[in-house]
């Protein structure tokens, strides 16, 4: 990894893990290995997880009851732990997804106009 | 949580998983196996985080936290064993003492009632606009009772038999229960004859307190009736010292006043009496009340028995709320009842316009009539409840009776003359009130209010409240300035920890979670000066009740101990002392500034110029509260301390040095009132032919027992309903010989003195006065300059009022010398032959007048084998035992001042040890700079002195302000006298003084080339 490829990549804010982790889930089931790598190939690699930190938020989000972890078995056969959106959890994304909008939308028409004033 | 253990314990497969899972996908991606591996792991992260991260999010973090915090901080204690010591024994003594007192507090004003249930027991007491017209009003010490100086407001909670017969058959409360003590009760059949205390019960007191019995039964309505045969029941306490705690006791029988009475069982443990402080022997049914006192009060007056007299009232009424009956509807009853009662029962009690023209007895406490009643009728003053305590010749009922002759005869005269009109007319607001002969009037407002039972007894705690919240006080400010003692500990202390807080801060620590640390260890000190207090507490408030009980004729039935209120008392005041000290250094070890203080060393030069210069530093304060804190305490203690000195050399007006004091009442083994006259002369005759003993007499009381008397009489030469009052004692022959109270005029009294006031007490009295014997006082405000001896007064004609007395007749000036107590001033006095009654002995003795004791139970014991001696005691210890409540105050608060000044002296040498360490670089300099040691003395001893000052003022000015509270306990000292004030400010200097020179010596043998050195 060149420094230049790590400076391309993002940390992510605080917070945010958990919003990308139930948006993950809401396609069904998985187990933590393939959340991280949706997450990476979904951002096109933008956004970089150290995928260590996957497990703390994981467990957060079961202590929320937003969402669950069952046995399962992987797709190389193995067994591992599955997560899955409660309902609880897809409230939840409903309600963090409406207020990023509003974030980043607000943080978009900050930034916009000085960005002009930098090119003239 | 078990979700939370399973989570946990699959983490580590999760991600072992993981890291293959990625490691598998970098083979595929065409790696070798082991760069894979790597690449997965890296990628990954840290392990041992990942596993702490997801711990914390299930563990409770600041619980963990926590305990991080007290195990570091008692590494901390540890590592400065010093600091830790001097710091947790000054908060075990600040929370010791608090903890002390208030358990004391909690033992006499805030223990609920040993009862079944306390809240639904409520007190009835009576209030009216005048006083009520009845001739017996007697008050067990149970609550306080105010006669408003007979005309104004008066209030008690005595009712008569009837009106409680009245309010137990209306059914208004589930349980009704009446009371009074018995007065001393002469005991037989166990053993030696002794006195003991009980109580007379109605039927159903046990019933209503809700207790049951520990051996036998308690008693019943069924006892409670004339015809039942006479039954007892023994308090735990009692049954336990007197007869072993043996269950063989039930059905014995044992002589009270010489009345065979059959114990049927022993009252539980927690009850020793419902009035705090009282502690009755035993129980005994109302009924017997005329057996055991037959000749008592105005039974013995021909008047009605007490069953039947509704103008006698001695009864105190305790009622239990049914459930679903409210406070007001209860009192709205039973207020109706007494109105109704005594406005337009058969005997009017509040006749209307009548009461203003009657001399109504000024007094206020017990009231009781000597034996010798007509024409002394006589009271206590107010404020004696102790007399039950003390038992001194007339304990409770046993010489009650009351109110002023002329009063009694009035009401005999309505009760003849005046004719209830048909019960109930009704008489409006307009009748005017002075019209003769209106009946009653509603505009005495008389009604019954109920109060709580548990508030409305209060029984001894009155006499305790006022020291016990002083003291409360004195602790509380012994605290506040432990608490700014550890303070200034904790800052210097934050200061030399700055070094370490940086090193935190630059790591990452969060400041909050720096001061919640300091703040643990500060409340960590605070706990374990809290639990070594709570042992000081109880060694404390042990020794306190020891000597109050020391002081008492009557044990004290206050039950103290560590209870859960007092633990709780104790957690809340460590938890709140330590925020209150740890607060402020918390504060600050957490605002230190990073760069500087990581860069330089500690006890630098810069730091120290920082913050030397600034007077107003927090250390400064600290050590300023403190000695202010100190001296308002110092001051307290010094008014209260010559208080009692000024208490011990009031001039007494006799000799109170050997002499032997002892009480015998042969009335209560059936002695006829002459036999007891016989009795007393052959006694004194006898004693005073006993080797050791110089002279023998003896009086109805003791002087300076707290008991008192006042009569009312007549002065010839002033208008005739105009009454004139003198304080008055009974005393047998050779009184003031044996006292030492010198004659000024005239002459003591002879046997036909003794004779003639026999004769005039009787139903036939004699034409001629009863001779008296008066001090200087009495001639000064009734005679001037007029020769007083063969004056007569307090003659009175026969009349509607009554049959004629003679009056008095003096026949001797004595000097002037005190009677209840030290405080009170000397009032106009006559000393009147004794007659009849029960008598307290005084012998003058050539030594010890202990050592003479079982000679005088000897001679006792040949005249009659039956009559216990009580009260046994001295002259001196009596004071002593008067003068209790202020040794005991005095004593604390000298104990408490100690301890302030001693705390704020190691606050003052604390601080300025603390400057010297961190200055001696700069002291080193000036030394190498040629200062001379006495300027480095002075430098350094000015800073601590002026603080004192600085401190001593402004605790004198609080101190000034304060003290006006101590007002009602001071005696011959004004709060703010100047001699205590500036004794205390120079006790200060000098002690601050000291703490001071120690330190400041060591700054003067710094070597300046290792304090140069000093890094």
């Amino acid at each position: 990894m060149s420094t230049k490829e790590q400076r391309e990549r993002i940390e992510l804010l605080q917070g945010t893990l958990d919003l990308l982790i139930l948006r993950t889930l809401i396609l069904g089931p998985t187990h933590g290995h393939a959340i991280a790598k949706a997450i990476e190939f979904k951002s096109d690699d933008v956004l970089q997880v150290e995928q260590g930190s996957l497990y703390p938020a994981l467990h957060r989000l079961i202590k929320r009851g937003w969402i669950s972890a069952e046995e399962g078995t992987s797709e190389n056969n193995r067994r591992a732990k599955f997560y899955r959106l409660t309902a609880k959890g897809r409230r939840q994304l409903v309600l963090e997804t409406s207020k990023w909008d509003k974030l980043a939308g607000a943080i978009a028409r900050i930034l916009r106009p000085s960005e002009q004033e930098g090119k003239s | 949580m078990r979700r939370r253990k399973r989570m946990l314990d699959e983490l580590e497969q999760d991600i072992r998983e993981h890291i293959e899972m990625e490691t598998q996908d970098n083979i595929a991606r065409g790696m070798s196996p082991e760069e894979a591996r790597y690449a997965a792991v890296r990628k990954f992260g840290n392990v041992t985080r990942v596993q702490e991260d997801a711990r914390e999010v299930w563990s409770f973090v600041w619980l963990e936290q926590l305990w991080q915090d007290v195990r570091f901080g008692l590494r901390m204690l540890r590592k400065s064993p010093v600091f830790t010591t001097v710091a947790v024994l000054t908060l075990a003594f600040g929370i010791g003492a608090n903890t002390a007192i208030f358990s004391l507090i909690d033992a006499v004003l805030l223990r609920s009632l040993p009862v079944e249930n306390p809240a639904q027991l409520v007190l009835l007491k009576w209030s009216a606009r005048k006083a009520p017209n009845i001739h017996g009003m007697m008050s067990s010490g149970d609550c306080p009772m105010d006669m408003g100086g007979g005309l104004f407001n008066p209030n008690g909670c005595s009712f008569s038999e009837p009106m409680y017969s009245e309010i137990a058959q209306a059914n208004i409360f589930s349980g009704t229960a009446a009371f009074a003590n018995t007065g001393k009760l002469d005991l037989t059949g166990n053993g030696p004859a002794s006195v003991i205390n009980g109580q007379l019960i109605s039927g159903d007191f046990f019933h209503t307190m809700g207790l049951k019995p520990a051996v036998g039964r308690l008693l019943d309505a069924s006892d409670d009736t004339p015809a039942a045969a006479p039954v007892t029941v023994l308090n735990y306490g009692y049954w336990q010292s007197a007869f072993g705690g043996s269950r063989e006791v039930i059905g014995r029988t044992i002589e009270l006043n010489a009345v065979p009475f059959t114990i049927v069982g022993v009252a539980e443990q927690r009850f020793t009496g419902i009035t705090p402080g009282s502690d009755y022997d035993v129980w005994v049914p109302l009924s017997k009340q005329q057996k055991i006192n037959p000749l008592k009060g105005m039974d013995a007056l021909g008047g009605q028995d007490r069953q039947h007299d509704v103008g006698f009232w001695w009864l105190t009424i305790v009622g239990r709320l049914k459930p679903g009956t409210s406070l007001a509807q209860a009192q709205a009853v039973v207020s109706g009842m007494f109105r109704n009662e005594v406005l337009h029962g058969a005997v009017l009690l509040f006749p209307g316009g009548k009461m203003g023209a009657l001399p109504i007895p000024r007094a206020g406490g017990p009231s009781m009539a000597a034996s010798a009643a007509p024409p002394a009728a006589a009271q206590l003053a107010p404020g004696n409840a102790a007399i039950q305590m003390h038992g001194e010749g007339a304990g409770g009922p046993t010489g009650q009776a009351a109110g002023n002759e002329k009063t009694q005869f009035t009401m005999d005269a309505q009760l003849q003359g005046v004719v209830p009109a048909a019960g109930g007319a009704h008489p409006t607001e307009t009748e005017a009130p002075s019209a003769p002969r209106t009946l009653a009037t509603a505009d005495d407002n008389p009604q019954v209010r109920l109060v709580s039972a548990q508030s409305g007894l209060s029984g001894q705690r009155a006499h305790y409240t006022d020291p016990l919240y002083v003291l409360m006080l004195a602790v509380g400010i012994i605290l506040l300035i432990a608490c700014a003692n550890v303070a200034g500990l904790m800052l210097a202390r934050a200061a030399a920890r700055q070094k370490e807080m940086a090193v935190r801060l630059a790591l990452g620590a969060g400041r909050a979670r720096i001061v919640r640390q300091l703040l643990t260890e500060s409340v960590m000190l605070s706990v374990l000066g809290g639990l070594l207090g709570i042992l000081f507490a109880y060694w404390g408030a042990h020794t306190i009740i020891s000597f109050l009980s020391s002081n008492q004729a009557w044990p004290l039935g206050f039950a103290t101990g560590v209870d859960l209120r007092v633990l709780g008392f104790t957690v809340a005041i460590s938890l709140f002392t330590g925020i209150l000290f740890g607060v402020a250094p918390a504060f600050r070890g957490a605002r230190v500034d990073l760069t500087p203080t990581l860069k330089e060393g500690e006890g630098s030069s810069a730091g120290s110029r920082q913050s030397g210069g600034r007077w107003f530093s927090a250390g400064n304060l600290l050590v300023v509260a403190q000695v202010a804190l100190a001296v308002v305490v110092l001051v307290g203690a010094g008014l209260l301390v010559r208080t009692l000195q000024n208490l011990r050399s009031v001039d007494l007006g006799f000799d109170a040095h050997n002499i032997l004091i002892f009480g015998i009442d042969p009335t209560l083994a059936g002695y006829k009132a002459a036999q007891a006259d016989n009795l007393y002369r052959d006694l004194q005759g006898r004693l005073a032919e006993t080797p050791g003993v110089n002279s023998a007499s003896y009086s109805m009381m003791p002087l300076l027992s707290n008991g008192l008397m006042i009569t009312m009489f007549h002065w010839p030469g002033t208008p005739e309903d105009q009454t004139a009052e003198s304080d008055v004692l009974d005393v047998g022959a050779n009184f003031f010989e044996t006292l030492h109270i010198p004659f000024l005029a005239g002459r003591g009294f002879g046997v036909s003195d003794f004779e003639l006031a026999a004769a005039n007490s009787g139903d036939k009295p004699t034409s001629a006065p009863t001779p008296v014997i008066v001090n200087q006082s009495f001639v000064q405000k009734y005679l001037g300059k007029e020769n007083p001896i063969g004056k007569p007064f307090g003659e009175s004609a026969a009349g509607p009022l009554g049959a004629a007395t003679p009056g008095y007749e003096i026949v001797g000036v004595v000097r002037d010398a005190k009677y209840n107590d030290l405080r009170r001033e000397i009032h106009p006095m006559m000393y009147s032959p004794q007659h009849a009654g029960g008598a307290t002995f005084e012998l003058r003795t050539a030594a010890d007048p202990q050592a003479l004791l079982p000679a005088v139970r000897e001679v006792v014991g040949q005249v009659n084998g039956n009559l216990p001696l009580f009260n046994v005691t001295t002259q001196s210890e009596q004071i002593d035992r008067l003068l209790f409540q202020e040794r005991l105050v005095a004593r604390l608060a000298g104990f408490f001042g100690v301890l302030a000044l001693v705390l704020a002296c190691i606050g003052l040498y604390g601080l300025l040890s603390y400057e010297v360490s961190r200055r001696t670089r700069e002291i080193g300099i000036r030394i190498a700079l040629g200062a001379q040691p006495e300027r480095v003395l002075k430098l350094m001893l000015w800073q601590g002195i002026a603080l004192a000052m600085v401190g001593a003022a402004v605790g004198i000015g609080v101190a000034l302000g304060v003290t006006r509270y101590l007002g009602s306990m001071l005696f011959n000292v004004r709060a703010s006298d100047p001699l205590t004030m500036s004794a205390v400010a120079v006790l200060l200097a000098l002690v601050a003084l000291a703490a001071c020179y120690i330190p400041a010596r060591r700054a003067t043998r710094v070597d300046p080339m290792v304090a140069l050195r000093y890094e």
